[in-house]
């Protein structure tokens, strides 16, 4: 499906817009999903969607559709008008020029697209017959899954700038039950790559196994403040929620912990966080959804709070340069793009050798309700293992964990070499906490 | 859009290689949002969401494929191309296709489309002055509202073309209150399938921004919430999230037909406090879950689940159904054509009990008044399910005392409901979006007063004295 981008542009000039913009995106996939060796489900998508926006006597007006023929432009066009007349406030509404220099790099591998499921299939089926091989505690195969997914997309404007972007990204899941007595334990893993030969089927299957029969014999500890060491997962997931703070709108409107933060101390020193958008994954961005240029950046940097993210009218308001963050919706807000933590030079057991007694935790539950950035509150359900004289001991399951992001990162003791990656987009690898209230019995 | 003579010919493709099922899914939704910012409209925003999914079914295989391309030409390519996943030969043949109507169960006497902007947008600024005059330590307020209408066109291979138009309204009315190092939210969001008369006459938007503001002053002050197992005595309302979580999501087929539910296998056995009759009605009038129909044309229902403790009925769609060996009952839903559907709730709550919510809290020696929670989430296969308090008090010798902050409660589905031991009588429901295999969904959560027994309470306030 095509629309003509030019009698867009040319409608919005004849109507008296200031600057206009559009993102055209395409998206195909391809999935399927095994049950007991039959194909239980099978989907292809085909989906094209398109955003028009518009400044009308200095404010923006947003138009979204799924419906695109001739007829789309005069729809675009109609809609920005009519929303652009409602908005009242006066913050700047910017649609970019372009950036000097952007580093597009091809991250897009064909080999991803195989069209055909047939083969991925008998893929699927033999993860599951390893799964059930693995072990007898392996009770069931809840859903062994594949998705082959092309994206891609076109932001282009009234001033002439195009940005393309296409990539392939594959992926595999599954999920298993593991059964002892009444006890039941889950396994869950997505494995998502643009490069399907980093898909290593052996350790898939090794990591889902083991992430449910590990869990098996699970306890409640005492309620206390233990010494802990939080997984990388498990890391990067409460990472990510204090690095939601760096967003220079929260900051501006005072409901920022990162508040009259900037160039102090907001962590351990131990901790280094960099955002390297232009790393080859599939979080690959080269520019931001506003036509900025992302590029490589200190966020941390032994603690020290390096920037704030802007989009073109958070920094216009503040006076700086745009940092190649925004992310569009009903309105322009910032995101985080691909990230990682510097990691440190010990190993985990060398992590874990000299706690006496404390809790390594490698699952949280609940972080959209139980995790309060804006205050940095948080108390989660979680799951994890007791360490006792420097190792793994009994796992732990239906325990919480509550603390303060401001706490917890002012108060590493340890930063470990495992790095993971992870799919939210934030690599890290093990942290060890100097205490953290857990509750259990 | 598609004639019935094309209709009948793209389902006989999907059936041309064996498929026992097949049924077309188009949607047409334009939908509407306002932002207002502090007193301002910040965004306002027309988007249109349109598209058609073909589902086939073969025995216990489902395949859906879906497109924007709702011609005659493109559903044709997509039905052919999915039915290459099945090799037999066609045996269900489609001759001919009968309208049937769908009757709107949920009247809009104002549809949002004919009031003007402007009125819904003072409508919003209403609110935010409320919460902008609560105090100076109010630092954000977000007032926002949103509405379409989804018209809905359901072709099945059993001869029928179903045809529905469902509108569906929301408001977002939320704070930042911050003070010094501390910063607090606040927020609530009343919602229905009905026309703006819902939000004039049954929502009192001061008293909504009022609650959402002084929630969020209150939890400013709070102290960190103490941890431990505690007796537990949640509000009513939003409070309902915990029997969303705790029980109704291992209640549906696609988890019970799997096996992979706690409460597969358990029908007429007690899976609940005896004082416990918990509901799941699609049907309630204007209702934020309400439909007409379910996303495979069988029309809404008001299923019992538990009757007085014992498990009467699971929510099943139509192909998960089959593997159970049980027919539908009006639960099959999805976010939109982008979904295929699947077993999902609507308006799920738990009855009205005999106790006063005066009583309950009187009858408590020393426990957690959860009086309103955030949203959750559950592992149906363990049942183990998590959720946050937004507002919380230390109860004392029967009274509501200090407000606690950061509280969130944990536990398993089958032990929490075992464990209700007073239920009141101050039913009411609240609304949500619940996010599930088929995508997010509007439903309702709901319930009475209720007291739970030994529910570990995560806070970092130390123990409970």
């Amino acid at each position: 499906m095509k629309m003509n981008e030019n009698i867009f542009f040319v409608l919005a000039k004849e109507n008296g817009f200031e600057a206009a913009d559009l993102i055209f995106e395409h998206s195909y996939s391809l999935s399927c999903s095994v049950f007991h060796k039959e194909v239980d489900s099978l989907t292809e998508s085909d989906s094209y969607s398109v955003v028009g926006r518009g400044i009308v006597n200095g404010k923006f007006g947003l138009v979204s559709t799924e419906k695109i023929d001739k007829d789309t432009p005069e729809f675009l066009i109609k809609g920005i008008k009519e929303t652009a007349g409602l908005i009242e406030t006066n913050d700047p509404s910017i649609i970019f020029k372009g950036s000097e220099k952007y580093h597009k790099k091809n991250v897009f591998n064909k080999e991803v697209l195989s069209g055909d499921l047939t083969k991925q299939i008998e893929v699927l089926r033999l993860i599951e017959e390893k799964l059930r091989a693995y072990d007898k505690r392996i009770d069931e195969v809840a859903v062994v899954g594949y998705d082959e997914t092309l994206s891609e997309s076109t932001l282009s404007n009234s001033y002439g700038l195009k940005l393309k972007d296409k990539t392939a990204t594959v992926s595999y899941y599954a999920e298993v039950t593991a059964k002892q007595g009444e006890e039941i334990q889950t396994g869950f893993k997505v494995f998502a790559s643009i490069d399907p030969k980093e898909f290593d089927l052996e350790k898939f299957v090794k990591d889902v196994a083991e992430d449910a029969l590990r869990k098996l014999g699970s306890v409640q500890c005492e309620s206390k403040k233990y010494p802990t060491v939080l997984s990388p997962r498990t890391s990067s997931q409460l990472l990510k929620a204090y690095l939601s703070n760096l967003d220079a709108e929260e900051v501006e409107k005072k409901s920022s912990l990162f508040v009259g933060k900037l160039h102090q101390q907001i962590a351990s020193k131990k901790l280094t966080v960099i955002e390297d958008p232009l790393k080859k994954n599939i979080f690959f961005e080269y520019h931001d959804e506003e036509g900025v240029a992302t590029y490589k950046k200190f966020l941390i940097k032994k603690g020290i709070l390096e920037t704030y993210l802007y989009t073109l009218e958070t920094a216009k308001k503040a006076g700086v340069e745009p940092t190649g963050n925004g992310a569009r919706g009903a309105r322009t807000g910032s995101t985080l793009h691909y990230s990682y933590v510097k990691p440190g030079k010990k190993s985990l057991d060398e992590l874990l050798a000299p706690i006496q007694e404390g809790v390594y935790i490698t699952n949280l539950e609940g972080l959209h309700a139980g995790m309060n950035t804006r205050s940095g509150n948080f108390s989660l359900q979680a799951q994890g293992f007791m360490i006792r004289n420097g190792k793994l001991a009994e796992p732990l399951s239906l325990i919480t964990v509550a603390g303060n992001l401001v706490e917890v990162f002012s108060s590493i003791k340890e930063i470990g070499s495992d790095s993971e990656f992870q799919l939210n987009g934030l690599e890290s690898p093990s942290i060890y906490i100097k205490k953290l209230a857990i509750s259990g019995k | 859009m598609l004639s019935k003579k094309q209709a009948i010919e793209v389902l006989n493709a999907g059936l041309s290689t064996g498929a026992d099922y097949a049924e077309i899914f188009i949607e047409d939704r334009t939908n509407h949002g306002y932002g207002v910012e502090n007193g301002e409209v910040k965004t306002a925003t027309v988007s249109n969401t349109y598209g058609a999914g073909i589902r086939l079914l073969n025995k216990l295989q489902s395949v859906y494929g879906y497109t924007n391309d709702v011609s005659k030409k493109g559903l044709l390519s997509l039905a052919s191309a999915l039915s290459h996943s099945f090799e037999g030969k066609q045996e269900v043949f489609v001759k001919s296709l009968k309208l049937k109507n769908v009757k709107n169960r949920h009247p809009h006497i104002r549809p949002n489309d004919t009031v003007s902007d402007e009125e819904k947008i003072a409508w919003l600024k209403r609110g935010d002055k409320v919460m902008k005059e609560a105090s100076d330590k109010i630092v954000r307020r977000n007032c926002s509202f949103s509405h379409y209408v989804n018209n809905i066109t359901l072709i099945t291979s059993k001869g029928f073309i179903f045809k529905d138009s469902k509108e569906r309204a929301r408001a977002y009315l939320s704070c930042v209150a911050a003070e010094g190092d501390k910063i607090e939210v606040g927020g609530a969001g009343p919602g229905a399938s009905a026309g703006f008369e819902y939000f004039e006459k049954n929502v009192d938007v001061e008293k909504v921004a009022k609650e959402a503001a002084d929630s969020a002053l209150l939890m400013l002050n709070a102290k960190e919430c103490p941890s431990g197992k505690m007796t537990v005595v949640i509000g009513n309302g939003f409070g309902g999230v915990i029997f969303h979580e705790a029980c109704g999501h291992a209640l549906e087929a696609s988890a019970v037909s799997k096996n992979l539910s706690v409460f597969a296998g358990k029908l007429g056995k007690q899976i609940a406090s005896p004082i416990v009759t918990a509901y799941d009605d699609g049907t309630i009038v204007n209702g934020w879950g309400s439909n007409n129909i379910d996303d495979e044309g069988n029309p809404t229902h008001r299923t019992v689940l538990i009757e007085k403790g014992i498990l009467k009925s699971y929510l099943i769609d139509n192909f998960n159904g089959r593997r159970m060996g049980m027919e539908g009952n009006g639960a099959c839903r999805r976010e939109s054509y982008k979904f295929e559907p699947t077993s999902r709730m609507s308006n799920t709550f738990i009855g009205n009990g005999k106790s006063t919510p005066e009583e309950i809290i009187k009858a408590t020696k020393l426990g957690l008044y959860a009086k309103s929670l955030k949203g959750g989430s559950v592992n149906p296969a363990t049942g183990e399910f998590n959720f946050g308090c937004s507002e919380a008090y230390i109860i004392r010798d029967g009274k509501i005392c200090e407000p606690v902050r950061g509280a969130s409660l944990i536990g398993s589905g089958a032990e929490v409901l075992m464990n209700i031991d007073m239920i009141g009588n101050d039913l009411e429901r609240a609304q949500g979006m619940c996010g599930a295999a088929s995508g997010s969904i509007p439903t309702d959560v709901g319930q009475p007063t209720i007291r739970v027994q030994n529910i570990l309470v995560g806070g970092n306030g130390g123990e409970l004295k």
